[in-house]
């Protein structure tokens, strides 16, 4: 059994061969797990924010926009095709119910601006567990394109 | 890079890496202040001598960050209170088990062998613990800068303390890559407590901060 892959915040990896790919601990954050099936090769996206204002844009994977776009452009480069590629996510929980502000629905904006980016790049997502108030692990297998999400005090989900 | 303005003033931090040497040591000294002031309040509440650590200051990548507050799926208790007012900024208590039950065996009476456990009771106690333990910290950054500094009511959770440490960081995430954190460490019974207490302010409000304390001129 090979290690896993370790996909930080604000960072992407690929995986094929077999290889697993795994993010910690997604909160208010979203992983993008993008799938070819045809080349087995999968993508884990760890993102923050939903949309890249920044000068600069020195770190693409920290947005859900740059970060679903880089991700794409890359895995066709190692020669997916644009229409084979599924998409499943999770995260963009609520982690403290705060009064007021921006903090509360980050999670929520996150969630938004994923699938407004997945639509807009015609991208299918076939699953997707969203919203809540608890944090997620979620692993990815590039053999099949399924995987898990792990939380604490609820049973693991297979998708 | 470092920018300097007419008469050697520095001008405006744009990132929490542009902080100087006597800057950050003026952020400790909050943090030292500000730790001291929750220690003498956490041991009114429990009823036992508490004494601090050296305070840091951190700025930390997100990775870099989780790692050191000892890594992405340990459950741990938050409790988080937005600060208003004159400066912005997020304070959390991050509370791990053994502290949990220093506090709950000293105040309630009862320890709990796991976080599932806690019940109502507990955990208004731990919100209450935390919440006073932030606003005196508050408190005392607030008279030292003479600001004027508003708490959100606290709101907590339990569940894994990357998700918790994100917080803070998606807040400012759209200006910085790095993540600030003031705070120090407790000790109690001539052992370390695991609990953090961690003032994350925005570029804005440190800049104003730290002009409030003299530090950087306008």
């Amino acid at each position: 059994m090979n290690d896993k892959l370790i996909v930080g915040i604000a960072d992407m990896k690929m995986a094929g061969d077999g290889e697993k790919l795994i993010t910690y601990a997604l909160g208010s954050c979203i992983g993008i797990c993008l799938y070819e099936p045809r080349l087995k090769l999968a993508a884990l996206v760890h993102i923050m924010l939903p949309l890249n204002m920044e000068t600069g844009r020195k770190n693409a994977f920290k947005y859900a926009d740059t970060g679903i776009r880089t991700t794409l452009r890359e895995m066709e480069l190692k020669g997916a095709q644009r229409a084979a590629i599924t998409a499943k996510i999770a995260g963009g929980a609520r982690m403290f119910e705060v009064s007021g502000g921006s903090l509360g629905n980050i999670g929520k904006r996150n969630s938004e601006s994923v699938h407004q980016i997945l639509r807009m790049e015609k991208i299918r997502l076939v699953w997707e567990d969203v919203g809540g108030t608890i944090a997620r692990t979620m692993e990815f297998d590039s053999a099949t394109g399924n995987g898990t999400i792990r939380s604490y005090g609820h049973p693991e989900i297979k998708f | 890079m470092r920018f300097w303005c007419g008469k050697g003033n520095r001008m405006e931090i744009k990132s929490y890496e542009d902080l100087s040497g006597l800057e950050i040591d003026t952020l400790k000294e909050i943090g030292s202040i500000g730790t001291g002031n929750a220690a003498t309040a956490l041991s009114q509440m429990i009823g036992k001598e508490v004494r601090i650590t050296l305070p840091e200051v951190r700025i930390m990548g997100y990775n870099e960050a989780i790692e050191w507050i000892g890594g992405p799926e340990a459950i741990t208790a938050g409790v988080l209170s937005q600060l208003g007012g004159e400066i912005n900024g997020i304070m959390l208590s991050v509370q791990q088990m053994d502290f949990i039950n220093l506090v709950l065996s000293n105040v309630l009476g009862r320890s709990v062998a796991d976080f599932n456990m806690l019940q109502e009771m507990q955990i208004s106690t731990l919100v209450e613990v935390g919440n006073i333990m932030i606003s005196t910290f508050i408190n005392a950054l607030s008279g030292l800068a003479d600001i004027s500094i508003k708490l959100t009511v606290p709101a907590f959770a339990v569940d894994m303390q990357g998700a918790i440490l994100t917080v803070p960081m998606a807040a400012y995430g759209g200006q910085s890559d790095y993540i600030m954190t003031i705070g120090g460490n407790f000790v109690c019974d001539n052992r370390q407590v695991p609990c953090r207490l961690l003032l994350s302010p925005d570029i804005r409000s440190l800049n104003f901060l730290l002009r409030k304390l003299g530090v950087m001129d306008e």
